[in-house]
């Protein structure tokens, strides 16, 4: 038994030491490079945006052999969740892809590097004044924007034209939607789309149809009850006439095209953002096609062109330079727009846009054709949403779902929407 | 550690110095040999606690300092938070259901092993294998894969999907806890081990049949086992973080029928940016957590059996 024991012991002690040296390999980052400086790029996207960030990327570390750059991605809402984790734990990545609805809070809690101090290498003279200005809180610039974007019904081209009903045109109201929408379900069998009742984003369509807004100037609520009772009570109502995908489908949403039911082959159309409507192509084997958003009854459009994502610096990075070459390199690079296309967006920067724009090819060109399509008929966007939102839209979909599960009124759960976002926006 | 701490009264301290310092240098190597312990424990466990207790009288939003608010979280929690008392009725659901399950099916499984004869040790590995990977994300991420609709389980029982359905998902998360019987199942054949085989015996002399020995030998004398693994259980039940987490990707849903307890709380700090509220929950879970234990140690008076009271 003795020897048995010397023996375990001796394992032990191995295991042990390996992981003493495991750990001080891992613990030490900076010499894992090689001698090069390492920078943590992170983002939320498809396989789509992640092949070209790849390449983009590469062709950075090629250009500047000094620096190494880790890239990690996950979808929107795990993106969003780890993120606060490292920001709370005060170590975010180097370089983050942030939302509008993050930049606020992220810039006032300390999370964000001043870009001015950045100036030198960080060119912004080339973004358009008016989408670079929604980087700024402050006064101060904290984040540049990355692309333009703008919300889209993106639909299954051949299961619509196949169901013979009429393929959406240049504009339609919120009414000739739901008429399309249960157009198809009748002819094909399944849900003319996804049920927008869970997205907040769909809510400010709608909701800017009729001339009002998410949030007031002065951050507070700029809907009633009653507005999005209206809302969950259409959306409730085509939800069981079964022409928008039941709650079983809707409840699978988080943020990828891959989980929409557009993308899962159980609806014909999706309502979405466009530059990830490109994740569509991969899904929907009878091609993907964009129309706007319906509009208000007497045609107010509600949809805008939105800053589609920034990029940031975390506030305590040990290379702000670099960090800022990188921005520089993905924002202002024409050879890193032409890798990168519309994949993010069209492009902020317009001498690149203007550049790129007649060599985009495939759904890129699409995104282009649709949003000059639109060019001069929206509305300007809205404000900066409150920090509180970035909570709010996940209460959003959570208020929606005791709906759509049927256990509970669309009244009631707009009521209950309602108190909690006038709680979360005083606190 | 106590007794050295007494000072050696002053007689014996003069005597010499060569007798005191030996003494001195035992004692400070065992503070050497403690240190990784106490340094942890304290780093690790008694500090952030402290904090956390701290936090949870604060308005905290992981950004900004924290704003002392005394007991407005507590207050917030337990009237004005209808999903607050939602995650909490989710959690004992889950309690209820889970805990009791598994350990049946960890005393099935140990009782069939027991009388085997032949690869023993295979099974064994094999039911125990699940407590390994089942904490994992992956395994849950399987699951949910499993019991979502076009998976497995919809296509063999046609049930749909469950983990899509609000009063079927809490029951496929608890399905994946109960898979996980393997831990009280080994501590339930060492117990069944420890019975001493005259008790069947004599019992089978008396003309006791197989349940009969099951309700009047192996319970009772299993029952320090088997209390010991309730407790174990009751308390990680309680805990229920990852399959619920994974099988709703994080939200708890759908419409907040996997919304357990410590997944609200995620959800509040890390989500809502609501540290200080997440804090004042964590409190109450520990406090919660704490009086069931006592509970159940109260209850067990009345029917754990010890071999060593009877021949008290």
């Amino acid at each position: 038994m003795p020897g048995h024991r010397t023996k375990g012991f001796c394992a032990t002690a191995a295991a042990l030491a390996l992981c003493a040296v495991l750990a001080g390999c891992g613990g030490s980052g900076e010499s894992a490079g090689g001698g090069k400086i390492v920078l943590r790029y992170t983002w939320w996207g498809n396989p789509d945006r992640a092949a070209r960030t790849e390449k983009a990327v590469a062709l950075f570390e090629q250009r500047h052999p000094d620096i190494r750059v880790q890239t990690s991605f996950s979808g929107y809402d795990a993106y969003k969740q780890k993120l606060a984790t490292q920001a709370a734990g005060g170590d975010p990545p180097d370089v983050m892809q942030l939302d509008y609805r993050q930049i606020d809070q992220y810039a006032s809690g300390g999370v964000l590097l001043d870009l001015g101090r950045q100036q030198r290498v960080l060119r912004t003279a080339g973004i358009d004044p008016g989408l670079l200005a929604t980087g700024r809180v402050r006064g101060a610039q904290y984040a540049v924007p990355q692309g333009r974007g703008t919300e889209t019904v993106a639909y299954d081209v051949q299961a619509w034209r196949r169901s013979g009903v009429p393929l959406p045109g240049r504009s339609w109201a919120w009414d000739q939607w739901a008429d399309a929408m249960r157009a198809l379900a009748r002819k094909t069998g399944k849900p003319g789309g996804t049920d927008p009742g869970q997205s907040e984003d769909a809510f400010e369509v709608w909701l800017r149809g009729q001339g009002k807004s998410l949030y007031t100037k002065d951050r507070r609520l700029g809907f009633t009850a009653a507005d999005l009772a209206r809302w969950w009570t259409f959306t409730d109502r085509l939800r069981r006439q079964g022409a928008v995908s039941p709650a079983e489908q809707t409840t699978q949403l988080d943020g990828s095209v891959e989980n929409t039911p557009l993308g899962r082959g159980k609806a014909a159309s999706d309502a979405n953002w466009d530059a990830p409507a490109s994740g569509f192509q991969a899904l929907v084997k009878g091609g993907v096609a964009l129309a706007p958003m319906p509009s208000g009854a007497d045609g107010t459009p509600g949809q805008y062109f939105k800053p589609s994502m920034f990029l940031g610096i975390g506030a305590h990075t040990s290379h702000p330079a670099e960090a800022a070459q990188l921005i520089d390199f993905l924002v202002d690079d024409s050879d890193a727009a032409k890798i990168l296309g519309a994949t993010r967006g069209i492009p902020v920067n317009e001498a690149i846009r203007r550049e790129i724009g007649p060599s985009l090819t495939g759904f890129d060109k699409t995104i282009a054709d649709y949003q000059a399509s639109l060019e001069g008929t929206l509305k300007d966007p809205p404000h900066a949403p409150p920090s509180g939102d970035n909570a709010l839209q996940t209460t959003f979909q959570r208020d929606y779902d005791q709906v759509s599960y049927e256990r509970m009124s669309p009244r009631r759960a707009a009521e209950n929407y309602v108190t909690e976002a006038k709680a979360e926006l005083r606190s | 550690m106590t007794t050295t701490d007494i000072p050696a009264p002053t007689a014996r301290r003069s005597a010499t110095a060569a007798r005191r310092s030996p003494k001195r240098e035992r004692q400070g190597a065992a503070w050497v040999f403690l240190s990784p312990w106490v340094l942890g424990a304290t780093v690790l466990t008694l500090l952030p606690m402290a904090v956390s207790l701290y936090l949870s009288f604060t308005d905290y939003d992981l950004f900004n300092p924290p704003r002392w608010v005394g007991l407005r979280n507590y207050v917030q929690m337990f009237t004005e938070d209808p999903r607050y008392w939602r995650s909490v009725l989710t959690t004992l659901t889950y309690v209820v259901i889970a805990v009791p399950l598994q350990l049946a099916l960890a005393l099935a499984v140990a009782l069939a092993l027991k009388g085997m004869k032949r690869g023993k040790g295979f099974y064994r590995s094999a039911f125990y294998a699940p407590s390994l990977l089942g904490a994992s994300m992956s395994v849950a991420l399987v699951w949910r894969a499993v019991f979502n609709d076009g998976g497995t389980v919809d296509h063999l029982l046609g049930t749909g999907g469950w983990v899509n359905r609000p009063g079927w998902a809490l029951f496929a998360v608890a399905l994946l806890t109960v898979w996980q019987f393997g831990a009280p199942m080994v501590i339930f054949l060492a117990g069944l081990q420890q019975i001493p085989a005259e008790l069947y015996e004599a019992a089978a002399v008396d003309g006791a049949g197989r349940w009969r020995q099951f309700v009047s030998v192996t319970v009772p004398m299993l029952s320090p086992v088997l209390f010991f693994n309730l407790v174990l259980q009751t308390i990680q039940a309680f805990q229920v973080f990852t399959p619920a987490f994974a099988i709703s990707a994080g939200k708890g849903g759908p419409a907040d029928s996997t919304l357990v307890y410590t997944l609200y709380l995620y959800d509040r700090g890390f989500v809502a940016s609501h540290m200080g509220y997440a804090s004042a929950m964590a409190w109450v879970l520990l406090f919660v957590i704490g009086a069931v234990t006592a509970v159940l140690f109260r209850t067990s008076r009345s029917w754990v059996f010890y071999t060593s009271e009877e021949e008290r």
